[in-house]
């Protein structure tokens, strides 16, 4: 099957006056037309700006964005003109950003806001585009829709602004959701509603979902596939299952001991993963994990690992040591067994 | 009970309360704060007098003169020692200071108006550009316009030289011919020189076409507008450029300037309005770059960029409304210093020419007659200066209050 996105070795690079950011690294991977792919990393990982790279929103310079293609929808995305990246902005790529209390303009209606991009994309005249941002309010679970559609932005709370946005953003019925951790700023009972929103309409339109989070808990239940990231690179990539049950890399086991767990026996210590991510700056030659991992040896120093088939199809590792890795003998590699 | 009754009546207010827009919220504060509306009552007396003067009440400064009745003190009622109403007193050529301080009125507002057109319109635009391509770069389009426009500005210099106006659209077309080959010529090393030629040639051979010396002018003069031209500039280049100009302009005193600017376009109130205008450019377009600058990393620009928006639409649907409190507040404070500026320069003698009622010029005109203790003739213009320029202050005042989005929690 024809994917519906496909990257492949894409760099984002940020020229500041300090030195240059390797913000993403080389990563590739496909995406099919209705897969829900969960994104993970800590901050600072590049998750958000290789979102950002696929719609040419980063700014350019001090950016850079160099791949060899972001294929989408039968063409490559960096090599369409200005005019032309405008039109799968939003039409065929639609994004929900992280703070609802900032993605909003304060100075209009969020009918208005929401109608925007229909009349932008669709042709549709004010009357037509205020009856469908209408539907949209209510597709979201807006209440008093009609009432609604002629208020401000601070006159909805957070939950429905983000909500709101989510309108917004499936306005023009897009082929890819790209939502960069819509629910880190509310608070857990809203983040339930908003993905289970989310999951619902990704199965009402058929649409595929790119979800990016911290928290690999989000993803865990909705999404098939997950990528693993870690300063810029893809570590680790496979099935949801695989990442959670057979997981191979040192830093995504981390990641996962780091999380309490309701299964687990009373007294149990989480693990944690020592020191920080590196400088962007000035990447390590080797893995880039190898200063935190307590598997390193000496190869993780001077080799960097590329991702490789770990069992299953489909389930790639970035680790020269992944065949040895399991989360007993980090516990014991951590001294963290109790 | 009677103590508990008040809060629940302000909650149920607060919970059904109808919403309001930002200006009928701003309304509401600014008719709270009594010096703004102290202000506001002022600049309405002002206004209503000076456009009222100005349409129903006839006043022909050339043939108002009458010697007989020169430096009268104020006279409220007319007996048979004291014949005429001149509730102002008269001044040196015996006119009614009351009648001109009123039609006086008029050219002040005019010139605040206009001033303050001028330097709002040239001002936000150039701030909001400035700052919206320092944090958004430039597309071919736009790149091509600014190029193409700076080479026909530039270009009016040698064709104002040799009197020959096609030469500006040469250099429109280098400066075009700059963005185009962009691409082409990065790797070229020679490339300054290329169009240091091509600016020259251009120049040189159409000067050639009248006389020899104007070709060699003309010549040199093309070479350095081909130097400028020779790298198309980017947002962050246009930025830094603009602002640089502003701060040259900044750094001259304010009446320095507008009196170098009136003695370069000659005296008279449209020309003062000009110069009080230019002087005034630079405020605005700091203040617009700036609150541009913070408007641009929030993140509904971003989301307005990922709908698929492009710059025009994100620049004055998104990024303009967002900016317009502070200029607002400016542009009234603004009226008050222009008023203020004309003034000035009236009673200098470079703004307004005589007979015309000016509030500056009759203070220059009747200052010498205070030692005679004709002390109304300076008095009452000097007084409406005072009261227009402090309304129009106190107005901006309060409107910065209403404004500020910090002051809505109350």
């Amino acid at each position: 099957m024809e994917p519906l996105m496909r990257i492949s070795e894409l760099h984002t690079r940020f020229h500041t006056q300090d030195g240059t950011v390797n913000a993403v690294n080389g990563i590739s991977y496909a995406m099919q037309p209705g897969e829900v792919l969960g994104v993970v990393g800590e901050s600072g990982c590049g998750k958000s700006v290789h979102a950002l790279s696929i719609l040419r929103l980063i700014q350019i310079p001090p950016g850079e964005i160099d791949a060899r293609e972001i294929w989408f929808g039968g063409r490559d995305l960096l090599k369409l003109n200005d005019g032309d990246i405008r039109k799968v902005r939003g039409r065929e790529i639609a994004m929900v950003f992280q703070d609802p209390m900032s993605s909003l303009n304060p100075v209009y209606t969020v009918g208005f806001q929401i109608s925007e991009a229909l009349m932008l994309h669709k042709n549709m005249n004010k009357q037509q585009a205020r009856e469908r941002a209408l539907e949209l309010l209510n597709l979201v679970g807006i209440p008093e829709a009609r009432k609604r559609l002629d208020n401000y932005p601070h006159q909805f709370s957070g939950g429905m602004r983000q909500r709101a946005m989510i309108a917004m953003a499936l306005s023009c019925e897009p082929k890819l959701l790209i939502a960069d951790e819509p629910t880190t700023a509310l608070d857990v009972t809203i983040q339930a509603q908003i993905i289970e929103l989310v999951v619902r309409l990704q199965q009402e339109l058929g649409m595929a979902v790119m979800w990016i989070t911290h928290d690999l808990g989000i993803v865990a239940e909705m999404a098939e596939n997950i990528n693993v990231m870690y300063a810029g690179f893809i570590i680790e990539r496979g099935k949801a299952h695989e990442i959670y049950h057979q997981t191979r890399h040192p830093y995504t086991l981390g990641l996962l001991g780091s999380l309490p767990r309701i299964d687990e026996a009373p007294g149990t210590k989480l693990i944690s993963i020592p020191g920080l991510p590196p400088d962007l700056i000035g990447l390590p030659q080797g893995c880039p994990f190898f200063a935190r991992c307590a598997f390193r040896e000496e190869r993780c120093r001077l080799e960097r690992p590329v991702l490789e088939e770990a069992g299953s199809t489909g389930h790639t590792v970035a680790c020269w040591r992944w065949q040895e890795i399991d989360a007993e003998t980090l516990r014991k590699a951590v001294g963290g067994a109790q | 009970m009677s103590t508990q009754m008040p809060e629940v009546e302000v909650l149920t207010d607060f919970a059904v309360r109808e919403h309001r827009s930002l200006w009928l919220d701003a309304w509401r504060r600014l008719k709270a704060s009594r010096t703004a509306m102290l202000g506001l009552v002022v600049v309405a007396v002002f206004l209503l007098s000076a456009v009222g003067a100005h349409f129903f009440w006839n006043y022909n400064a050339k043939t108002d003169l009458d010697y007989s009745s020169k430096l009268l003190p104020p006279n409220l009622v007319s007996t048979a020692e004291k014949p005429g109403v001149h509730i102002f007193g008269t001044d040196k050529l015996g006119r009614d200071i009351f009648t001109r301080v009123v039609h006086g009125g008029w050219n002040s507002l005019r010139v605040g108006l206009v001033a303050v057109s001028i330097s709002l319109i040239i001002g936000c635009l150039l701030g909001l550009f400035a700052g919206f391509f320092e944090s958004f770069d430039m597309n071919l389009k736009e790149k091509l316009v600014l190029m193409c426009g700076l080479g026909l500005v530039l270009g009016l210099f040698p064709a104002w030289i040799a009197r020959q106006w096609y030469q500006t659209l040469l250099f429109g077309g280098l400066g075009a011919a700059s963005v185009i080959l962009e691409k082409k010529l990065a790797y070229v090393k020679l490339r300054p020189v290329m169009f240091a030629a091509a600016g020259a040639l251009l120049g040189g051979l159409s000067g050639l076409l009248l006389a020899p010396l104007v070709g060699l002018v003309c010549a040199v003069v093309g070479l350095l507008i081909g130097l400028l031209l020779n790298k198309p500039v980017n947002g962050k280049a246009f930025s830094s450029i603009t602002m640089r100009v502003m701060d040259i302009l900044l750094s001259f005193p304010s009446y320095l300037l507008a009196i170098a600017i009136v003695a370069f376009l000659g005296p008279g109130l449209e020309k003062g309005m000009i110069a009080i205008g230019v002087v005034g450019i630079p405020v605005y377009a700091r203040l617009a770059r700036s609150a541009v600058l913070s408007v641009s990393q929030k993140e509904y620009v971003l989301a307005s960029q990922s709908v698929g928006e492009g710059h025009g639409r994100i620049l004055f649907k998104h990024v303009l409304p967002n900016i317009l409190s502070p200029i607002i507040v400016q542009a009234t404070m603004g009226l008050a210093s222009a008023i203020l500026s004309a003034a000035a320069l009236g009673f200098l003698g470079l703004g307004a020419i005589p007979p015309e009622p000016e509030w500056g010029a009759m203070l220059g005109d009747s200052y010498k007659f205070l030692s005679s203790g004709a002390w109304w003739a300076v008095l009452f213009p000097g007084l409406a200066i005072v009261f227009s320029v402090l309304g129009f202050n106190l107005l901006g005042d309060g409107l910065r209050d209403a404004l500020d989005p910090k002051m809505r929690i109350n």
